[in-house]
């Protein structure tokens, strides 16, 4: 799969992107490339708790090692604090460039209103939305415009995005 | 008898007798003149006179070049010469001719200004000329030799942003395994938005929708 760095101009550039994937630059994501960048976000999510639960654990160790025991937790905590994890991670990596560690895999970025960067507080509710609801993603391939439920209500779309770095008109970081 | 004068005849008419005597005798002589001087004629050597004529003294105290100019017909000399002047005759006075004098004296700028540049050029085939006559190679390195190719170089790469497609091109990119779960990310996108539109009995193909 060669990457052409010398034919393709569209966009007022020579384009690094291989021939084709260039197509698909700018359309709505499907389902399963955004499920397996939501399966990746959650390993992320649960790889940072458990890292917190073995620093907590170390931690605690190092406080009382002769009566150290390993730390328990109830479900509905795990379920808790994972969605607090998720909904800090998610709000702030779509807030800082549009895209999570898993749409940074899958070739992803979410756009605001107008198809500018996501706002701060969208980026929040949106990753409320989703972690309260994550089978919005079910309504993708129902959707003629391939939107989840969280992106018909809050007008966000999820688009295939390939450039590391959000073109000049998304760059403007709002609140 | 136009060689008498008239008035000397008047006067013997008049006179009786006498007159148309002397009138006779008169006409005699005159007749008598005409023979004496034509006798003389004949007998003179004119080329013996001819001869003993100082010719040059003559020429000096005439203006040839005045009575020429004055009285022959110059033009029509002229084309009477070069009605008769053949290609070999031509070829002989152009030998005696100073032809590196005449082309000294010649004003190239002026010809060259009515020279019509394109026809000529018309007539050339310039393309095979240079490539038979020119050495590309030379030529090739002598405008190399003046052109900045490094500072060429660097205002195209700073014009195509190199080092950004670079950083690009080594960044997320990079990983074929990535592109490659990508496009089946695409194509598996793809075959479920079908697979869906079918299950919904969609017959029109659904859009590409884009956000920019």
């Amino acid at each position: 799969m060669a990457v052409d760095v010398v034919g393709d101009t569209t966009g007022g550039g020579v384009s690094p992107l291989p021939h084709e994937a260039r197509p698909y630059q700018g359309r709505h994501a499907g389902l399963v490339t955004r499920t397996v960048a939501a399966i990746i976000d959650s390993l992320v999510v649960g790889t940072a708790l458990v890292a917190g639960y073995v620093g907590f654990a170390g931690f605690l160790f190092l406080l009382d090692p002769r009566n150290f025991t390993l730390p328990q937790s109830s479900l509905f905590l795990s379920i808790f604090m994972f969605g607090l994890v998720a909904e800090v991670y998610l709000t702030l990596s779509w807030w800082a460039g549009g895209r999570t560690y898993g749409y940074l895999v899958m070739g992803l970025r979410l756009l605001g209103r107008g198809g500018r960067s996501p706002r701060f507080l969208g980026s929040a509710v949106r990753a409320i939305c989703c972690v309260f609801f994550p089978i919005g993603i079910l309504w993708i391939p129902i959707s003629r415009g391939n939107r989840s439920v969280q992106d018909v209500l809050l007008g966000t779309a999820v688009v295939y995005d390939w450039h590391p770095r959000a073109s000049s008109h998304q760059r403007t970081t709002q609140y | 008898m136009p060689g008498l004068p008239q008035l000397p005849f008047l006067l013997p008419r008049r006179v009786p007798v006498l007159g148309p005597v002397l009138v006779s005798l008169l006409k005699g002589a005159d007749q008598l003149v005409d023979v004496v001087i034509a006798d003389v004629v004949r007998r003179v050597d004119v080329d013996a006179i001819a001869a003993r004529l100082n010719v040059m003294a003559v020429l000096d105290r005439l203006d040839l070049t005045d009575i020429v100019l004055s009285r022959v017909d110059l033009q029509r000399v002229v084309r009477e010469v070069l009605i008769r002047l053949d290609a070999e005759t031509l070829s002989e006075v152009l030998v005696l001719v100073d032809v590196d004098a005449v082309a000294a004296r010649l004003d190239v700028d002026a010809v060259a200004g009515r020279l019509d540049v394109d026809a000529v050029l018309d007539r050339l085939n310039l393309t095979s000329t240079v490539l038979d006559r020119v050495d590309l190679g030379v030529v090739v390195d002598a405008a190399l030799s003046k052109v900045d190719l490094i500072g060429i170089a660097e205002q195209i790469i700073d014009g195509v942003d190199l080092p950004e497609i670079i950083r690009e091109s080594t960044g997320t990119m990079a990983s074929d395994t990535v592109r490659r779960g990508r496009m089946q990310g695409i194509e598996a996108d793809e075959a479920v938005g079908r697979a869906v539109d079918r299950l919904l009995l969609r017959h029109t193909r659904r859009p590409a929708e884009r956000t920019t």
